[in-house]
């Protein structure tokens, strides 16, 4: 298992090392944003993209970039959207508002969806079923940023409950701040609820049927001691693996969630760092994001062999 | 133990009490201004920042040498009623700047005063001893002297350095300090300015053997490789020709024969479109730039342009300081490059403005409380009579500045009518509801929108020869016949037009917009004179004289004449029929063929859908009866993004909404946009070189004895000479640039170059830009009337009718949903 975990690691920094250098050389490749025909400031960006290296070989480019972040941890400076300032400062700035409203939608998301999805699988076939079903789907198929202008019209703006906008400041664990942040993650959990709901009633569906659980009711276990004691945990074989798919879906879903609600976090950054062609800032936030898409993919197959014991790839007789 | 419990709680109370009554005197005091922002300022330094957002935090942070306050009884202003005009006042300067051009150009040759010059060139200007950096550190000549040196430093290449040498404002020096060394591409004209070179054979004797850069496809529409002595597709960019100057000044000219273009007409063009790398002078000391201390508290600035008058202090309405000790702490050098963090946070401000930055979050938000060490708060200037109460009050009532980033104009809309901002910019679709509100504010806009019409044969022909071309159905020729260009611009009332795609915005008649005015100091709009009103009653064929007054005679025109537009789509009918742009086979009177017009789409959304159907069911309505019923069409082009401006440019789509926007104080410097073809749409199908305009004209010089004389002149050299250049014909140079003739004389040269434009039938034009903002009820402003030079007058003018405290009683009161 351990050789495997080893192996799974090393690729996965090879991937990155990869995506990353194609990322740098094509971006490096595109020109720069255009000025207006005979604008002045032409020879100032100019120049400050020769001081930068923008005019050496790509290659030679890649190699100063990973000498600077391997021994300095230098990303190098942004170059449209805060001219001068450190990359990496501006990005360390922001990620704890992203990591943290994406924290809490899927603390909130995963007992909600989890409890919807036993209660479905568990009146099968009933009115109570039909409806977590139709609400499941209806809000796997509405994209959050619709969900988003709902509870600010109906939450922040007819009822007065909640703030528009998530608070200004850095005092992440205030109450201020999680109320704050309630619409936003009302609006990253509705669509990731539905899905755990859908998951575990499918699972817990199959599970339910099992002769196994069966033979937990002759034993004298309840409909609910079997179910939570022996169907949900079987059906975390699947259900597990999602959460972390999920999370990277969140994080991915808040680039524009972030936007709506004025989250100061890395989602909005790396949209505004493509529109505004600052190539740094987009470098440093495309492998952050790669990344994260590697290791939870890793962390996914590893869980399987931890939730379930049958499952151990790499294992010798 | 009851008692001790009863005793605790009985003081908590009344602690709680206290505590409640101080918050509610403090916020009883407090006037807050909630303001919101699409993208939040990240660098507001003076010397690099670059964008429009960046520049927000400058009106609170920092004051200029001169400020424009609205007239009133302090600050009076002959034949104005107060509010309706404006004047220039000193803020960080003490006094009016005192002209010592002669003193100067004697004591200074370094600084190149012109020998005949007495004035204009030089100024002594003593500073406000009170202004002081928020901490209370002095404010003086040093700084200022320190903060241009800076900004002007050759290897810290700041954005903003060219701010004070490219334009009207330019400090004599500082170009050639600022780029010391640097080879920088310079068109042939300019590298003859700069060196005294007056024709292009010396140019080319000079600079024969240099390499020549080019943009085929803005000179020539294609690429030439000069190997092969071959044409073909055109890169889209200046770039290295393959020849040197000779070779290409040589090509230029053969080519302007094979092409029927006269010999001056090639020579301007290859002064135009030609560039060359250009070095500045190396080892340029900072003593040579026009700006020195000339006493603790007093600097002299030395200009390398003549500037006097209302024109000096705008220009010094902005201010370049910067505290020095901060901005070195700021300055890293990274990658060869020098950055700044100097104001990108609030550790790395310093006010010396009526607020000051007490916190800044990237892309979230900001907040600007009253900075007490201005000295504006105590030095009884800041004062005005109210308007409205007519009470004496003091500017700035504004107590604190909350921005945030709201990114959704929808959820700006819902804050808004929740009292929580204090104003909102309403879009189309909030129109119906507001317009009529008496909270709504109106805010003209510089830009006038045209249909720019594609006149582009060669383009036109290769398209229509292309094999998915089907020239059985569809015309593309018939567009540029100017028959039907004319029936066009008669075919859209151009106000109902703006009503239905972008009610802000209004109805536009002339290339120059109203809001522009030549006469700042009097408030006087170029398109209140008589010769502006001439040149839209020319063009849209409406006699003068069968109405009571000028006026009215342009008051009747809409742009929509339909029984004028029939006539001249029979007349383009009969003249394509004739040249075989179109056929009537089936001899029917109307055309085979449906003329395309394909509007260029820059990205496809509902603005555009809205403006295409406008446009076809006009021309639906007003081609009835005519041979082009039914058989005209606008199309949509693919989504072209930010190519959309070369499209055009290149004849490779037929229309846009475009626009240009200039200085509002300078409706002059406009003609240069519709006649140099670095910025012309039309450059590749309208030569202004060949357009020759001949006006009778006082060429007596300002001031001087009239002499009227008939001058012939390409358009693009009226523009120049327009403009402040010396243009010779026939021996005789003429300059009509400002302070060079009268206003009068410029205000028809002006007049005459935007009808010859209008004439070409490449701008229609269709739009004033305006934006229509609602003001909360929470304050009000002091001006009754938008006023080109300070707007609605800004935070410094901007009163409340409710304290922070009053206002959230009365938002509570109605429910959180105020009405407007």
């Amino acid at each position: 298992m351990v050789k495997y975990i080893m192996s799974r690691v090393l690729l996965m920094l090879l991937t990155l090392f990869i995506i990353t250098g194609m990322c740098f050389i094509l971006v490096r490749m595109l020109p720069p944003a255009e000025l207006p025909p005979g604008d002045i400031h032409t020879q100032v960006i100019e120049a400050r993209r020769e001081a930068q290296g923008y005019n050496k070989p790509y290659l030679v480019q890649f190699g100063i970039f990973l000498k600077n972040v391997f021994t300095r941890w230098d990303w190098g400076v942004s170059d449209k959207l805060y001219v001068g300032q450190e990359v990496a400062g501006i990005f360390a700035d922001k990620l704890p508002a992203t990591m943290i409203v994406n924290f809490y939608s899927i603390i909130v998301s995963i007992p909600i969806g989890i409890l919807l999805g036993v209660i479905a699988a568990s009146y099968k076939n009933t009115y109570i079923d039909h409806l977590l079903s139709t609400a499941t789907m209806v809000c796997i198929s509405v994209p959050s940023f619709v969900y988003a202008f709902i509870i600010q019209y109906f939450l922040s703006y007819r009822l007065g409950w909640l703030p528009f906008l998530v608070k200004s400041g850095t005092d992440y664990f205030s109450f201020d701040m999680f109320i704050s942040m309630l619409p936003v993650i009302l609006s990253l959990s509705l669509g990731v609820i539905a899905s755990f709901t859908r998951t575990t009633r499918a699972e817990l569906c199959e599970v339910l049927t099992s002769d196994y659980m069966l033979l937990a009711r002759t034993k004298g276990l309840t409909k609910a001691q079997a179910t939570v004691r022996h169907g949900l945990k079987n059906c975390m074989v699947v259900v597990l693996p999602s959460i972390f798919g999920n999370f990277i879906g969140i994080m991915s879903g808040s680039f524009i969630i972030e936007k709506i609600f004025a989250v100061p976090g890395v989602g909005s950054l790396y949209i505004n760092s493509i529109n505004a062609r600052d190539y740094p800032m987009f470098i440093m936030l495309t492998v952050f994001y790669t990344a994260i898409g590697l290791a939870a993919s890793i962390v996914v197959d590893i869980s399987y062999g931890f939730v379930d014991p049958r499952i151990r790839i790499g294992s010798k007789k | 133990m009851k008692r001790y419990i009863s005793l605790t709680v009985a003081a908590c109370m009344l602690i709680s009490l206290f505590g409640g009554c101080a918050r509610n005197e403090d916020a009883g005091e407090s006037y807050t201004y909630n303001d919101y922002v699409t993208t939040m300022a990240a660098n507001w330094n003076p010397h690099t920042y670059e964008t429009a957002s960046d520049s927000y935090p400058a009106d609170f942070l920092r004051v200029g040498l001169y400020a424009a306050v609205f007239n009133d009884e302090k600050n009076f202003a002959v034949g104005k009623p107060p509010f309706e005009s404006y004047k220039m006042i000193p803020e960080m300067a003490a006094a009016e700047p005192v002209d010592v051009t002669a003193r100067v150009r004697t004591e200074h040759p370094e600084f190149g005063i012109p020998e005949s010059a007495s004035s204009g060139y030089a100024y002594t200007i003593d500073l406000n001893p009170e202004a002081m950096w928020e901490d209370g550190t002095p404010i003086n000549a040093d700084t200022y002297v320190y903060s241009m040196r800076r900004l002007l430093d050759p290897e810290l290449l700041n954005y903003r350095a060219s701010d004070f040498y490219a334009g009207n404002f330019s400090i004599a020096g500082a170009e050639r300090y600022a780029n010391q060394g640097q080879s920088v591409m310079l068109k042939v004209y300019e590298v003859m300015e700069r060196d005294g070179i007056f024709a292009a054979e010396e140019f080319v004797f000079t600079y024969g053997d240099s390499k020549a850069h080019i943009n085929w496809l803005d000179s020539f529409g294609e690429a030439y490789n000069s190997q092969s002595g071959k044409w073909g597709a055109a890169e889209n960019a200046v770039v290295d020709s393959g020849m040197s100057v000779r070779e290409l000044y040589e090509f230029f000219m053969s080519e302007a024969t094979a092409r029927g273009e006269s010999a001056d007409g090639a020579r301007r063009r290859f002064a135009d479109e030609v560039s060359i790398m250009w070095t500045y002078p190396d080892n340029v000391d900072f003593s040579y730039v026009g700006l020195y201390k000339s006493g603790d508290y007093q600097i002299t600035l030395v200009l390398s342009r003549a500037l006097s008058g209302f024109g000096l202090l705008y220009a010094l309405n902005t201010n370049w300081i910067v505290n020095e000790e901060l901005y070195e702490r700021c300055l890293k050098k990274e990658g060869g490059a020098w950055f700044s963090t100097y104001n990108t946070s609030a550790d790395t401000t310093l006010s010396y403005g009526p607020y000051k930055l007490v916190s800044y979050q990237k892309d979230k938000s900001m907040r600007f409380e009253r900075n007490d060490n201005w000295y504006g708060y105590t030095d009884g200037r800041h004062v005005f009579a109210d308007p409205v109460s007519g009470d004496e009050r003091e500017m700035y009532q504004t107590t604190a500045v909350n921005t945030q980033v709201v990114a959704e104009s929808a959820t700006a809309k819902l804050m808004f009518l929740r009292g929580e901002l204090m104003s909102y910019t309403l879009g189309a679709d909030d129109f119906a509801a507001y317009k009529n509100s008496e909270f709504a504010h109106e805010t003209p806009g510089e830009t006038v929108f045209f249909l720019i019409l594609n006149g582009n044969m060669d383009a036109i022909e290769k398209r229509e020869s292309s094999g998915s071309f089907d020239r059985r159905t569809i015309d593309l020729e018939t567009m540029t016949l100017e028959p039907f260009r004319r029936a066009l611009a008669l075919t859209y009332d151009r106000e109902q037009f703006a009503a239905a795609i972008s009610p802000a915005r209004s109805a536009a008649y002339g290339l120059i917009g109203n809001a522009y005015l030549y006469d700042p100091e009097n408030q006087l709009s170029y398109r209140d004179t008589n010769a502006a009103k001439y040149v839209l009653c020319d063009f849209y064929g409406v006699d003068p004289s069968k109405y009571q007054s000028l006026d009215a005679a342009v008051g009747s025109i809409t742009g929509y004449d339909p029984d004028s537009a029939r006539e001249y789509y029979k007349e383009a009918f009969s003249e394509a029929l004739a040249l075989g742009y179109i056929t009537d086979n089936d001899k029917n009177g109307i055309s085979d063929q449906t003329v395309t017009i394909e509007y260029c789409v820059s990205a496809d959304n509902d603005f555009m859908t809205r403006t295409i159907d406008y446009l076809n069911g006009k021309m639906s309505a007003v081609t009835a009866g005519t041979p082009f019923e039914g058989k005209i069409s606008f199309i949509k082009s693919a989504p072209y993004g930010t190519e959309w401006s070369q499209k055009i440019k290149a004849g490779l789509s037929d229309t846009v909404l475009g626009g240009w926007s200039g200085s509002v104080l300078d409706p002059f410097s406009l003609t240069d946009l519709y006649v140099n073809p670095a910025y012309q749409y039309d450059a590749l199908w309208f030569d202004s070189d060949e357009t020759e305009l001949t006006m009778s004209i006082n060429v007596g010089g300002m001031g001087e004895t009239e002499v009227i004389r008939d001058v012939s002149m390409t358009l693009r050299e009226w523009s120049d000479a327009l403009n402040g250049e010396y243009v010779t014909k026939n021996n005789v140079s003429y300059n009509f640039g400002e302070g060079m003739a009268d206003v009068e004389v410029r205000l028809s040269i002006l007049a005459a170059l935007e009808g010859e434009i209008l004439r070409t039938y490449n701008y229609i034009p269709m739009l004033q830009d305006a934006a229509l903002t609602l003001l909360s009820k929470q304050a009000y402003y002091a001006a009754e009337s938008y006023n080109p030079v300070l707007g609605w007058g800004g935070i410094a003018y901007l009163g409340y009718n409710y304290s922070d405290a009053e206002w959230a009683e009365y938002v509570s009161s109605v429910g959180g949903d105020i009405k407007y």
